[in-house]
């Protein structure tokens, strides 16, 4: 049977969260629109507005939990239809015990999500009960029957991830290996279930997955379409000179570096350049993606699939270059930047970290993106990038365990003057990271048109008109 | 490109193909067109490919992909090639000067796009 998930954006899911477990004479009902996307034998429900109903729309029926009139929901309605996009009705049972809709719930469901479906044929349609980390609900997936599922999933995107219910371990990991780190991670179990994808293993890619392996991170996916050249050996971890004698593939290298390590974790490597099929299908799968990548279009990418499939989306990088200075003085400007992206907060666009005149410059004026060429020859050094690469990885420790907190309210991330945290700049020369923070645009065209997109709905061609 | 023109284009196509090979989604402005099967010239391997043209109205004309994987007919891999995502998807994107005037319809705009795998670069 195929699992159902609901998954929500920063700020969207603190709104539904407050608006229904409010207290209130009556239980709160929201609507999300969602579109959805297919992830193994998941359906992923990817929350794009989350709409309220009015206190005057609610009809005084004290033997319901709630009842609203049928009008108040022509506007979610006509919105869902103009969207293309399906109707979520949410609302709370705030007790002890799992989830599960009352008879009322399910006969109200079993009304409105035929209805539902009859309006947006091609997308999900539910109706869904919170309770305290569990949820279940009444869902129509496309081409299906609407069937009650007694576990529905729920992520919740914030200064951490938050899923209800909360993932159990991998009994395959041997514990005690990571008794030292159990004060910082709590649960290894959070680590050990984990899936997380790092696209580019070279400079900084590699320390990436040596140290995910060393966490205990269960699933770890390299993607990397390169060989192992002998200029690569100077940065990138786990390379052996036979490597470049014989070129072998980085996720070949990757592959021998996790498994000499044992600490349990499994690596699967992608020799492939994101956006190919097979690089795709692994992005929307991860539960956080890691981007070292050496080239604005790949960044791009990785960035419209974390936004359209809510996947929290890291990107690291470090960048050398001369100055022109008297020999006392540093003859190098060493930079870095340690991005963390998540949906539904600022994306890369937002900020000026991806841009038309960046991905332009990389096609060399030419208009067609299969002129762009990686940035290769540029100056890397170990140490540097290992520190970028150290703190990513950080980064994705607290999205996975929240040592630092855990909290979806996007104030729970601000730092002041509208900014939120997540953009680090590293100063090689001080061997500082500080954080300077980022905003999201509200105009932003990359937030508006990808953020919760998941897939296009393909739907036949009308028929011609005759007469 | 008008709204009108998208929409004839796309009746023509799926009277073509088949309705039952053609599907139509939309994203933001755009009208995406997959066409399931499209046979491309002699040797072309696969010999046959799905086929997806983007409707931009703010483009003058409309793009063309094919699937990932897509050889040509002397088996080599097409030069200025790059693989693109649209609508969540992988596509394949060429580089190929495909004449294009609204009066001479879509059709012929795809037979000319099945011709840059005939090419021997």
């Amino acid at each position: 049977m195929r699992k159902v998930q609901l998954r929500l954006p920063l700020g969207l899911g603190h709104q539904l969260r407050e608006l229904v477990f409010a207290r209130a004479r009556h239980e709160i009902v929201a609507f999300c629109l969602v579109s959805h996307e297919l992830v193994g034998d998941t359906t992923i429900l990817l929350v794009r507005r989350v709409v309220a109903l009015d206190d005057a729309d609610y009809l005084d029926e004290p033997s319901l939990g709630a009842a609203w009139k049928g009008s108040a929901m022509l506007p979610v309605i006509e919105m869902a239809m103009r969207e293309g996009l399906g109707i979520v009705v949410v609302h709370a049972h705030d007790f002890p015990g799992k989830a599960r809709l009352s008879a009322d719930d399910l006969a109200s469901a079993r009304r409105l999500v035929p209805m539902f479906r009859a309006r947006v044929p091609g997308r999900p349609h539910a109706s869904i009960v919170l309770g305290r980390g569990t949820a279940a609900g009444l869902v129509a997936l496309p081409g299906r029957n609407a069937r009650r599922y007694d576990d529905v999933s729920v992520r919740w995107l914030g200064k951490s991830i938050v899923d209800w219910p909360s993932t159990e371990g991998d009994p395959a990991f041997d514990l005690e290996v990571f008794d030292r780190q159990a004060l910082v991670v709590g649960d290894q179990g959070l680590l050990s279930r984990a899936r997380v994808v790092v696209v580019g293993l070279c400079g900084g890619g590699s320390h990436v997955v040596q140290q995910l392996t060393h966490a205990g991170v269960g699933w770890i996916i390299g993607i990397d379409d390169d060989i192992c050249d002998r200029t690569n050996l100077h940065r990138q971890i786990g390379m052996r000179p036979v490597d470049a004698r014989k070129p072998t593939p980085k996720i070949k290298v990757m592959s021998r570096l996790v498994r000499s390590i044992g600490t349990g974790s499994r690596f699967v490597g992608i020799k492939a350049r994101v956006p190919a099929p097979a690089t795709l299908d692994a992005l929307k799968s991860a539960d956080v993606i890691i981007g070292a990548t050496d080239n604005v279009h790949g960044r791009a990418d990785v960035m419209d699939i974390a936004w359209r499939n809510l996947v929290p989306y890291i990107d690291v990088g470090a960048n050398i270059r001369a100055l022109e200075r008297p020999a006392s003085e540093p003859r190098v400007a060493i930079g870095g930047n340690v991005h963390v992206f998540i949906p539904g907060g600022f994306c890369g666009w937002c900020t000026g970290f991806i841009s038309d005149e960046k991905l332009n410059a990389e096609r060399d004026g030419r208009a067609d993106r299969s002129y762009f060429q990686n940035k290769g020859g540029e100056a890397q050094v170990v140490s540097f990038n290992a520190v970028v690469a150290g703190q990513a990885v950080s980064e994705a420790l607290q999205l996975l365990t929240a040592y630092r907190g855990s909290s979806i309210d996007p104030a729970a991330l601000a730092l002041g003057d509208g900014r939120q945290r997540g953009v680090l700049k590293f100063d090689g020369l001080r061997g500082t990271l500080e954080e300077w923070g980022g905003a999201r645009r509200e105009e932003c065209p990359h937030c508006n048109e990808a953020l919760s997109a998941g897939s296009v709905v393909w739907q036949t061609v009308p028929a011609r008109r005759r007469g | 490109m008008t709204p009108e023109f998208i929409a004839q284009a796309t009746r023509v196509i799926a009277d073509t193909f088949g309705s039952e090979q053609v599907r139509i989604a939309t994203e933001g402005p755009r009208t995406l067109v997959r066409i399931a099967v499209v046979e491309l010239y002699l040797g072309s391997r696969p010999p046959t490919t799905p086929m997806l043209l983007v409707f931009d109205p703010s483009q003058p004309k409309p793009a063309v992909y094919v699937q990932p994987g897509q050889l040509l007919a002397n088996g080599k891999v097409p030069t200025s090639t790059s693989t693109t995502l649209i609508g969540n998807e992988s596509w394949l994107q060429f580089s190929f000067n495909i004449p294009w005037a609204e009066q001479h319809g879509i059709l012929r705009f795809i037979a000319a796009a099945r011709q840059r795998f005939v090419q021997d670069a």
